[in-house]
């Protein structure tokens, strides 16, 4: 068997959020020096994603999931180590990303994908096929400050699909819509994930979701890598962990 | 005599040298020390220079040997002063950890970036103007309606009530508010800018002033339509046009550049400061009433003060030159207009650096 290349490398990543949120001109004048607590979102991360894998990340609350992935799609760059993605394309799947309510679905089909890195062209070829999985029918000639919240979600959810990177991030997109659209967006991504030469990172608290997807699995604690490896081994261990918490949570009246 | 005519050119760069040497506080090798010394002789000369030569001396006839005292003194005073100024500036960029090769590389990528996402620019400038306008009854005749209304008022508050007499006044005026609308409208919206598209700065990456340069874009074109009144408002005044006309362009561009250096600028400490939009809404109506925007400032504030504060206020002298140019068919003054136009290079350019400088922590803080 051929050797896989890695399409993503982590090497040794820091992420730090500098808590100085605000900061007004009377406290500057008050305080000569604002303390800048620093707070590490994620500590000394380090891993590689091979080509056409897919990863899922898992963890609690507030353990710097989110953090990592936005950094990986380039949204801001880490403090410490490297981020090498090999010269692939990736996206960050978000729903609705510079939407203009007043502005037609068709409209803002071009304005997101632009916002993505698409080039005009290449949007317009696929926006066909994007209406089409929105099944919004009229809808999409309509302002979008019209739209049903389900519908919304429904096209922001098919300009992230039809707009295929190499590497793919999903941060808990998978539930939009109504039951039908959300079988079908579920089998959509499932279409994108199996894709060979797609490199996938999930972020989900749905263990089920990650069991039937992943093919490995890393739990992020408190912004460590805590555990990484076989999907089932992990989320053994991490069901473990939650479990307790589980239970208090159910001996409450 | 002699002497002096050579101590001239290396007093200033001698002084620069000293003080870069103690500020950066290291040791620097002789090999080094003599580069510093020629490069901050060749800078100071040169803008002492260009200074003198504006200031209406023939430089391509001068003689150092031959000038007069009081020359040398003033030559001698600026640079100096120039020579204690840049090397402080410079070495407190340097003290931060600035390094050339950062420069080079942010400067490299605003290329790089500015051609990546100028589509999307435009694109989104576009789809404000048309957010709009949509839904509204009158359409886009609104972005001619309110300028003309708003001249209306100013013709009737200024020209009757206080009783200015500018030749031309409702165009005069017009101009005036035009084009103060542009430079405010910008300034203001930058403090706001990465605060108010929290949505899309906390999703995608993209070079923060993108957003600014889009917006922009809006503004200028909804200048343009003002000044298409403006065309329409020349034929009904009968305003005698010369080919001078032709030099709005150059006075708009240099509007835009300067409002964009500004922006980028304000736009970076609006996000960290959350109070600043009050001061800059302050400091832009105290500016608004020095700007001239319906009264000639040259002409009404006394004699020495007035031709300084139009020539020291970017906005101020840009407005004075397209009332000039358009109004009154003079000649534009091209030289003080590429200073201006140099500046703002340089203003955006140093938005640019901080901007790439810091824009990682953006999306931490909103």
């Amino acid at each position: 068997m051929k050797k896989k290349k890695n399409a993503i490398e982590l090497q040794d990543v820091c992420i730090n959020y500098s808590i100085m949120n605000n900061v007004s001109i009377r406290k500057t004048f008050l305080h000569k020096k604002v303390r800048n607590e620093v707070f590490e979102a994620v500590k000394h991360v380090t891993f590689a994603v091979q080509e056409g894998d897919i990863l899922g990340i898992i963890g609690k609350n507030g353990s710097g999931k989110s953090t990592l992935l936005k950094s990986i799609a380039g949204v801001f760059s880490p403090n410490v180590g490297t981020i090498d993605l090999k010269g692939h394309s990736v996206s960050l799947m978000s729903l609705g990303v510079g939407f203009k309510e007043q502005l037609s679905g068709r409209e803002n089909i071009i304005l997101s994908g632009m916002l993505l890195g698409f080039s005009e062209k290449e949007i317009q070829e696929r926006s066909q096929d994007i209406i089409d999985f929105a099944e919004i029918g009229d809808f999409i000639d309509r302002p979008v400050r019209t739209y049903s919240s389900g519908m919304y979600s429904k096209l922001a959810f098919s300009i992230t699909a039809m707009l295929e990177t190499d590497i793919m991030l999903v941060d808990e997109v998978l539930s939009v819509g109504d039951e039908q659209f959300r079988l079908k967006s579920l089998n959509k991504m499932k279409e994108l994930i199996n894709d060979r030469k797609r490199t996938v990172i999930i972020v989900s608290h749905s263990i089920s979701t990650l069991k039937e997807l992943c093919n490995q699995v890393m739990w992020l604690h408190d912004g460590e890598v805590r555990k990484l490896g076989n999907t089932d081994e992990v989320l053994k261990k991490y069901s473990e962990y939650m479990a307790p918490a589980v239970k208090k949570t159910e001996e409450v009246p | 005599m002699f002497f002096i005519s050579i101590a001239m050119f290396f007093i200033a760069p001698l002084t620069a040298w000293k003080i870069h040497s103690r500020k950066r506080g290291v040791d620097t090798g002789d090999k080094r020390n003599i580069k510093l010394i020629a490069v901050y002789f060749f800078l100071l000369n040169a803008i002492t220079f260009a200074v003198s030569s504006y200031r209406g001396i023939d430089m391509r006839r001068w003689n150092p040997f031959t000038t007069t005292v009081s020359f040398r003194i003033k030559y001698i005073a600026l640079s100096t002063l120039l020579g204690m100024l840049i090397p402080w500036v410079l070495c407190g960029f340097l003290n931060k950890g600035i390094t050339m090769a950062e420069i080079k590389r942010h400067s490299a990528r605003f290329f790089s970036d500015m051609k990546k996402y100028f589509p999307y620019a435009v694109r989104a400038a576009k789809a404000d103007l048309k957010a709009e306008v949509t839904n509204s009854f009158l359409d886009w005749m609104w972005w001619l309606i309110e300028p003309f209304c708003m001249m209306l008022i100013y013709t009737v508050m200024f020209g009757v009530v206080f009783d200015a007499a500018e030749e031309h006044f409702p165009v005069f005026i017009f101009i005036g508010i035009t084009m103060w609308n542009f430079f405010t409208r910008g300034v203001s919206g930058s403090v706001e800018m990465v605060r108010a598209n929290r949505s899309i700065v906390t999703r995608v990456y993209l070079p923060k002033y993108i957003l600014l340069f889009s917006k922009l874009m809006v503004n200028g074109f909804k200048m343009l339509v003002s000044f298409a009144v403006i065309a329409a408002m020349l034929v009904i005044f009968r305003v005698r046009i010369t080919v001078s006309i032709l030099c709005m362009v150059p006075v708009l561009l240099v509007l835009f550049l300067i409002t964009f250096g500004v922006g980028s600028i304000l736009m970076h400490y609006g996000v960290y400061v959350n109070d600043l939009s009050y001061i800059t809404g302050i400091l832009l109506t105290m500016m608004m009433y020095l700007t001239g925007t319906f009264y000639a400032v040259a002409k009404r504030i006394p004699a020495p003060f007035g031709a300084v504060l139009e020539k020291a206020n970017p906005v101020a002298f840009l407005i004075a030159e397209m009332r000039n140019v358009v109004l009154y068919g003079q000649v534009l003054d091209w030289k003080l207009l590429f200073v201006w136009c140099a500046a703002s290079v340089i203003l955006i350019w140093v938005g640019m650096f901080t901007i790439y400088r810091n824009e990682n922590s953006y999306v931490k803080v909103i």
